[in-house]
């Protein structure tokens, strides 16, 4: 009895390894069939599963859906007005970029040029449309006076024709009433170089034996005292020589875009008397 | 001339003013510049007496020449020929009418230029002018009718039954 005891226990778990193993054995899958045992547990669990499972995924979604989402609002507008900012500080850093290409341009011609010069910005432009004129933001405050030359990092604008205290404007080189006087670079031809109206200028007074080809560049001839000898006038696009007449006809393309100008020098030297 | 009225003139003056010089070129060709102190004068040639209306036509005149071109004066002349021959006849039209309005404005620049170009060649030697404003005519008018149909748009407008 007492060995039963002693020994009983350890037969007992032998036995029920055993008979795991034996179970085990005997169901090693031959085929994937679910056996009667499996299918009665899965039968009796399925009701249960069905609806744990729905209110499960529903748990989950209310959480992923709302209260995950408590924040999203704000992220939302946060992410928005960062955006907002990216986006212009980009536009800020290109016009900066454009700003410095057209300044280090602008510099480049300032440093051809010996006499003194001021820096101005285009604030505005002529009231009516037969005129050409632009105002700048520098006027006598800042020792401008009528007659100072004006240029752009490609050649000659113009001339201040009217000065205020800070303010000044204009007469642009393609108006009726500019004349400038001027020279062709290659053969010397000289002329004045009058404006249009239209954006383009024309070179009169230039006689018909004077070597003048399209392609040219014009150049001012620094006589008048106002523009500096060398400056670029433009360029020439057109030259007609009628059958009579002491004068050509020649159109000149203006080295400086007039129409998106936003900076000028003006070169402190020269004025009306 | 009521308080409200001078407001209101000054403030489409200003803003007339601000628009056409800096804020209009950067968007628009030159071509296509409208001359809002023009459709302004005719408002006030439609609307106001000879007393306030005659000064006021004037200094716009003058306020365009400080804005434009070389020749202080010019438009200042103009635009008071204008402003006369469109308040003679002013009483004898229906100023309420936004169609009207539009014609005189046209009318009125068509006038105007007509007048700068004369004073210009008689005046000037800039005669080649003449070709750069009959060429630029009929855009400037197109803008000008176009500008003035949207001011007759205006409640204000109106509203306004004298300026004056």
């Amino acid at each position: 009895m007492s060995m039963l005891k002693k020994y009983g226990l350890i037969a007992l778990i032998a036995g029920g390894v055993l008979v795991a193993l034996i179970f085990f054995s005997l169901n090693i899958p031959r085929n994937r069939e679910a056996n009667a045992i499996e299918r009665s547990v899965l039968s009796i669990m399925s009701p249960v599963m069905k609806p744990v499972s729905k209110i499960s995924f529903f748990i989950a979604d209310i959480w992923d859906g709302y209260i995950n989402l408590v924040t999203v609002r704000q992220d939302n507008l946060r992410l928005t007005r960062q955006i907002k900012e990216l986006n212009a500080r980009i536009v800020s850093d290109n016009e900066a970029l454009l700003e410095n290409r057209r300044l280090t341009r602008l510099l480049d011609m300032r440093e051809t040029i010996t006499e003194p010069t001021l820096t101005a910005s285009v604030v505005g432009d002529d009231l009516s449309n037969w005129f050409h004129t632009l105002i700048i933001d520098r006027g006598s405050s800042s020792g401008l006076r009528e007659g100072m030359a004006v240029v752009a990092a490609d050649g000659v604008v113009g001339q201040i024709v009217k000065v205020s205290l800070d303010n000044s404007r204009v007469l642009l080189l393609t108006d009726h009433s500019s004349g400038i006087a001027a020279t062709i670079q290659r053969s010397r031809a000289r002329g004045v170089v009058k404006g249009k109206g239209d954006g383009l200028c024309s070179l009169e007074f230039t006689t018909r034996e004077e070597d003048v080809k399209v392609g040219d560049q014009v150049i001012a001839s620094g006589i008048g005292g106002v523009f500096l000898k060398g400056t670029p006038i433009g360029e020439v696009s057109m030259v007609k020589k009628g059958e009579y007449g002491i004068f050509q006809t020649i159109t000149i393309r203006p080295a400086v875009n007039t129409e998106h100008l936003e900076e000028v020098l003006v070169i402190l030297r020269g004025r009306y008397e | 001339m009521s308080r409200r009225g001078a407001f209101l003139l000054a403030i489409s003056i200003l803003g007339a003013v601000v628009l056409q010089t800096s804020v209009l070129p950067v968007y628009v060709d030159s071509l296509f510049k409208p001359d809002l102190l023009l459709v302004i004068m005719v408002v006030l040639a439609l609307r106001a007496s000879y007393g306030t209306g005659v000064p006021l036509a004037w200094l716009l005149g003058l306020l365009k020449d400080v804005f434009s071109g070389l020749y202080l004066g010019l438009n200042a002349f103009s635009f008071l020929i204008v402003f006369l021959v469109i308040k003679s006849v002013a009483d004898r039209l229906y100023a309420e009418s936004g169609f009207l309005y539009v014609i005189t404005v046209s009318a009125a620049t068509l006038a105007s230029a007509a007048v700068n170009l004369v004073l210009l060649l008689l005046f000037t030697n800039t005669s080649t002018i003449a070709y750069s404003m009959v060429s630029g005519l009929l855009p400037h008018l197109l803008f000008n009718a176009f500008a003035a149909s949207l001011v007759a748009l205006l409640p204000l407008f109106a509203s306004v039954e004298e300026v004056a």
